[in-house]
Parts: structure tokens; C-alpha cells; sequence
């Protein structure tokens, strides 16, 4: 069963010269429930705004997005702020911990938005990617790899039904990016999440079931460079 | 954690980031609304403190000149009295049909910087200060005897001169200290005087027969008095007023005290004013301290609130993290302002009591409190709508900074 689908999704934006740069146009996509799903793109392509799109944090130019049977492209903007709080886990490529808060505090935001009971333990969570010792850490105590993890953890502690991976790698040297995408898929798998990840490196979504390439998803190759 | 928690922690930890603007915004609301508290409840509580403070009289005789000066000197026992009355003008109102008592003053020394007071045993016996309260004298003491060199000693004086029963004291000429005008007479102090708060207390009271003839003073001393004590029964002072005051002119009627001190009390307002000004002013600029602390944090906390969107948090949630953070700020300033205000009025009222025995109640419950509190809290909060606005507006996929 899909838990996400999109149709005739298309995204431009400005550009400093005046003119309309589309981003995404996406004709179809969708994925299943417990899918793994890795996408490969060039830097600067429009993944980055893709996932935004999926997530709500932008609206889309026309299209339809469905997640879980409900079509976020028409809901209101504080239905959209649930949606994201209990079904989408976000991990970024730049972690976005909140510096000022510990880990625990990190995951316990995140819960109160959710504001649902079906949540993971923050204590079992934390401790199941190895920084049970290290709850009361702030993010800048904690080496990039650790803080990796408690960006993982923190995605997964709503139990959201969907994944979204935006280079969670990118900032990681080979090992500890072969761990932390060891612990995601890991840690996905256990609860049946789906997971969609994008990025500009092949060996990141080697191991996925299903990958995808950027370009021949979106119709839209016109735009190179930061999006 | 619930979203009230996830909201407080927010706020403070808002706070905590940029403490010292923080802190500064506070303080300035804090003398802002001290100041206002300050100006307003001082000049309230003075005003109804002197007017309860007429002793239980309605009226004072004295000779001719300012009733506010008449009042002044023989119910505050402030200022020089403004000339002496004879003996047999205070016979004549004591025997006024409508007048209930009238009791004679007569100053003109001093111990120690406070004055001597010479008055009638009576006064102590039988005229009560406040409705239903006489004059009570501490254990171990006495009323003076009209007739003696003795002394009643004002509870305030007592304690700061450190006066006793049995104590001998010599007094000195005028109503300010001068060390070399002192009289031979000697007193010996009978009574202390239980506090009343009112100007009874700051100074010594002596047989008005004392004043007259002390050594030294001129000889229509011993037939004149400084003021008459006057209280009425009914309307009587319509009449006395005419009489004094429109058909004669040997004598002033200073009544009713309560209409003259209010006069008095209203050529104060400018000074009111300037200072509510001033409060404004200050007020003014700790709204604007808290809107420039919000607008400079929400810069650095634009990717923040970015953050917190995408995992979940509503455009109300961010734009009550700010609201709260400007509430916080302005919760510790009005807080402050009730700590500025009590140390004001702490100093005001020592320095009332000092001058004048009244003595002020600072700490009674008013509404006033409320309000000003409300209104602190209120400004706070309105400073902070700007930056919540732009908090509310933070473009999720900008701060995010895509990277892809």
C-alpha cells in the first residue's frame, strides 16, 4: 500500500535575473509502506526542495502530494505543522540540533509537538544508538558522529510512518557514515518506517531495495547550482 | 514534556541567551514602574496620612496670618507659628457654644532639635486623637502636673534621644538647637508617650504654665499662647469663620485642616507630574529595549524557530515563544518595580516620620498595585509583537539552508 503519492508536482522559483526557474516537476512517485527508498542526484538539483515539498515545509506551484491517504498540498498550514510533528521524521544533512537544548531535551521538543502516546521512550532511544550516557550532553559536547545519532533518534521518536534523509552523511568521514547509515536503516527497519533518502553520493543508497535517480524523476534538469 | 513546558523552556532559555539586554530591559521597566508606584502612592499616602493626622481637631485659633502656617505649626508642629494669641482669646472660643474643646498651645523651645510643646494636662485626659482613642502613657510613667517642671516625652523623641522616666533635661531657647541659648530651668521626664503615629510623637510635651514663664522669655509670654486647639460639635465653624476670618481681624480660624492641607497638597502637582513624566519616559525606553533585545535575538534565532518548524511546531507556537520571552522580561521588571517602589517608599516614609512624626503605611494593599502591574506586564508584551510578527513569518525553507 503507497503511504506516499505525487502527481504533476512542479516547483519553481525566481531567480535574481527575473526569470522562472522550475525546480521539481514531477510527473509521479510513490512509496509504499516499510519502503527503502535511496535517490541519487547532483549537487544543487532540487532534492533539497523536493523534500520540502513532501514535508509541507514549502507548497508546491500545482500538484497533488498524499501521504497517508491525505493530500497535503490542501491542507491548512497548522494541519500540515501535525502532520509533520507525527508522521515525518526529518533528518538533515547539517543535523539542525538545537544548540542551546541537551539530547534528551532534543527529543523531547520533538515530542511535544507530536503531542501523540504513540512515542518512543527518549531514555530507550537514546541509549539504542549509543549515547545513553551522554543524554544530558549539549550537541557542541558531543563529537559529529554522536550528534549524528541524536539527529536519528530524534527523527524516530514520534514513530513517524515516513523518513526523510537529506544527506545525512554529507557531513560524516566513510566510517561513521557507514555506521550512522547502518543505525537509520537499522532503526527504520525495526519499525516498519518508510525511508527516503537522497543524496549526491552512489555508495550512500547502494544498499537500498529501490533507488532512484534525481533527473529521470523530475522532469526539470534546468537549474544547476544552490537551491 | 508538554508544549507549555517546550514553550517555557523556549522562552527562558531565550532569556538566558541574551541575559544581560535581558536584564537591562527589566531593571529599566522596574525603575519605570517604581518610580510611577513611587510618586503616586507616596503623594496618596502622604496626603491621607496628614489628613488623618489632624489629631482628632477639626479647627486651630492662631494669630492672623496663612491657615496652611497656623496648621502647619500647631498640628505638625512644623514651621515658626505665625504670631501669639491672648490668654483670653482662647477663654473666649473654650467658652463658644459649639466648640466641644479647645485646648492652648504655646512653643517656643526646644531639646535637642524637638520642640517643647506647653499645653493643658486635659489635653491627654480627656480628647481623643482618633475616634474612640485617647492618649495612653507607657507603664512606669505619668501626665505632667500643670503646675511643675515636668515633662511627657513624644514616643519618637523618647526613642531617639534615648529619653527615660527620671531623666532631667535642660531646655533651649527657639525652636532650632542652639547650644549656647539654654534655660536654667530644669525638667524631669514622667511619662513617655505610647506611639500614635501622629505628630505627638516627635515631640515634648510640658504645662503650657512652663512655656509662659520661663526664665528668659519676654513677660506677655505668660499671658498669650501660640494656637488653640479647636474641636467642634456640628456646623459651629461656619460661624467661627465669619467670625474670624470675615468680621475680625485679631485672629485666624484655620478650618476645616483637612480642605487646607488638600490646597496644600495640590500646589505639589507639578512635582507630581514632572516625576510621572519622567516615569513615562523611562517606560518608553524600556519598551524600546525590549524590542530591540527581541528584534537582535530573533536574527540568530530565525534558523532556531526554521528548526522547530520542521519538526513539528506551529506559527503560533513560535510566535508565543517570543510573545513569552517579552512576557518573561516584563513579569521580572514589574516584579522589580514592587522592590524599587517598597525601597522609595521605605526611604520616604522614614525621612515623613523623621520630619513630621506622621507615619506613613506603604505596604497597605492597593488596587493601584494591580493595575500598574497589568500595565507593565501589558507593554511588555505589546514591545514584543514586532519580533513575533517576524517570528511568525520565518521562511522554514530559507533558514533551513538546503544544501542540496
Amino acid at each position: 500500500m503507497s503511504l506516499l503519492k505525487i502527481e504533476q508536482l512542479r516547483k519553481s522559483f525566481l531567480a535574481p535575473e527575473g526569470d522562472s526557474l522550475c525546480v521539481v516537476d514531477v510527473e509521479n512517485f510513490t512509496l509504499n509502506e516499510a519502503e527503502f527508498c535511496g535517490m541519487r542526484g547532483e549537487s544543487g538539483s532540487g532534492k533539497t526542495t523536493f523534500l520540502h515539498l513532501i514535508a509541507g515545509i514549502l507548497s508546491p506551484d500545482r500538484g497533488q502530494i498524499q501521504i497517508n491517504g491525505k493530500n497535503v498540498s490542501q491542507m491548512t498550514d497548522s494541519s500540515r505543522d501535525l502532520l509533520r510533528a507525527r508522521l515525518i521524521g526529518y533528518v538533515f544533512q547539517s543535523f539542525n540540533l538545537l544548540q542551546g537544548f541537551t539530547c534528551l531535551e532534543n527529543l523531547q521538543l520533538t515530542m511535544s509537538f507530536a503531542d501523540h502516546s504513540n512515542q518512543s521512550d527518549p531514555y530507550e532511544l537514546l541509549d539504542r544508538v549509543g549515547l545513553g550516557k551522554r543524554i544530558n550532553y549539549y550537541p557542541h559536547q558531543l563529537s559529529i558522529g554522536q550528534q549524528q545519532r541524536v539527529a536519528l533518534a530524534r527523527a524516530l521518536i514520534n514513530q513517524p510512518k515516513l523518513v526523510l534523509a537529506d544527506e545525512p552523511t554529507g557531513n560524516l568521514d566513510p566510517v561513521n557514515a557507514a555506521k550512522s547509515m547502518e543505525l537509520l536503516c537499522e532503526l527504520c527497519r525495526e519499525s516498519k518506517t518508510t525511508l527516503f533518502l537522497v543524496s549526491h553520493d552512489e555508495k550512500v543508497i547502494q544498499n537500498f531495495d529501490r533507488q532512484e535517480n534525481w533527473e529521470e524523476v523530475s522532469k526539470s534538469n534546468c537549474v544547476k547550482g544552490e537551491v | 514534556m508538554s508544549s507549555i513546558q517546550a514553550l517555557f523552556a523556549l522562552c527562558t532559555r531565550g532569556v538566558r541567551q541574551y541575559a544581560f539586554s535581558s536584564l537591562v530591559a527589566s531593571l529599566a521597566i522596574a525603575m519605570s514602574g517604581g518610580l510611577f508606584l513611587g510618586t503616586w502612592k507616596i503623594k496618596e499616602g502622604a496626603q491621607n496620612a496628614f489628613t488623618l493626622s489632624s489629631s482628632g481637631f477639626d479647627a486651630v485659633l492662631g494669630a492672623r496670618g496663612s491657615k496652611l502656617q497656623l496648621i502647619l505649626n500647631a498640628i505638625f508642629h512644623l514651621e515658626a507659628s505665625p504670631g501669639n494669641l491672648e490668654w483670653e482669646q482662647y477663654e473666649i472660643i473654650k467658652n463658644t457654644p459649639g466648640v466641644k474643646e479647645a485646648y492652648p498651645l504655646a512653643v517656643g523651645d526646644n531639646f535637642m532639635g524637638y520642640r517643647l510643646v506647653g499645653t493643658e494636662p486635659s489635653l491627654f485626659d480627656e480628647h481623643e486623637w482618633k475616634k474612640g482613642v485617647k492618649y495612653q502613657i507607657e507603664k512606669g510613667g505619668r501626665l505632667f502636673s500643670s503646675n511643675a517642671k515636668e515633662a511627657l516625652v513624644g514616643n519618637f523623641v523618647a526613642n531617639k534621644l534615648g529619653l527615660k522616666v527620671g531623666d532631667r533635661f535642660q531646655p533651649y531657647h527657639g525652636l532650632t538647637f542652639r547650644e549656647e541659648s539654654k534655660h536654667d530651668e530644669v525638667y524631669v521626664i514622667v511619662g513617655i508617650l505610647s506611639a500614635t503615629g501622629t505628630p505627638a510623637d516627635k515631640v515634648i510635651w510640658v504645662p503650657i504654665k512652663g512655656i509662659q514663664f520661663m526664665e528668659g522669655h519676654a513677660s506677655e509670654y505668660s499671658t498669650s499662647v501660640s494656637a488653640v486647639l479647636v474641636k467642634l460639635r456640628g456646623a459651629a465653624g461656619f460661624a467661627l469663620e465669619m467670625k474670624y476670618n470675615k468680621q475680625g481681624n485679631q485672629a485666624t480660624f484655620a478650618w476645616p485642616i483637612a480642605a487646607t492641607l488638600a490646597e496644600f497638597f495640590d500646589r505639589l502637582t507639578w512635582f507630581e507630574k514632572v516625576l510621572e513624566w519622567i516615569a513615562y519616559l523611562v517606560g518608553s525606553v524600556a519598551c524600546l529595549i525590549i524590542l530591540s533585545v527581541l528584534r537582535n535575538s530573533m536574527n540568530e534565532r530565525k534558523r532556531e524557530f526554521a528548526i522547530l518548524r520542521s519538526l513539528g511546531a506551529s506559527r503560533y507556537f513560535i510566535t508565543n515563544v517570543v510573545l513569552g520571552q517579552s512576557l518573561l522580561i516584563s513579569l521580572v521588571g514589574a516584579l522589580g518595580s514592587f522592590l524599587v517602589y517598597l525601597i522609595m517608599s521605605g526611604v520616604a516614609s522614614h525621612f515623613i516620620r523623621d520630619q513630621t512624626g506622621v507615619l506613613l503605611d506603604p505596604f497597605s494593599f492597593d488596587l493601584t498595585f494591580v493595575y500598574v502591574f497589568l500595565v507593565i506586564v501589558l507593554l511588555g508584551l505589546i514591545s514584543g509583537i514586532p519580533p513575533a510578527w517576524m517570528a511568525y513569518r520565518v521562511d522554514i525553507s530559507k533558514n533551513l539552508r538546503p544544501s542540496s
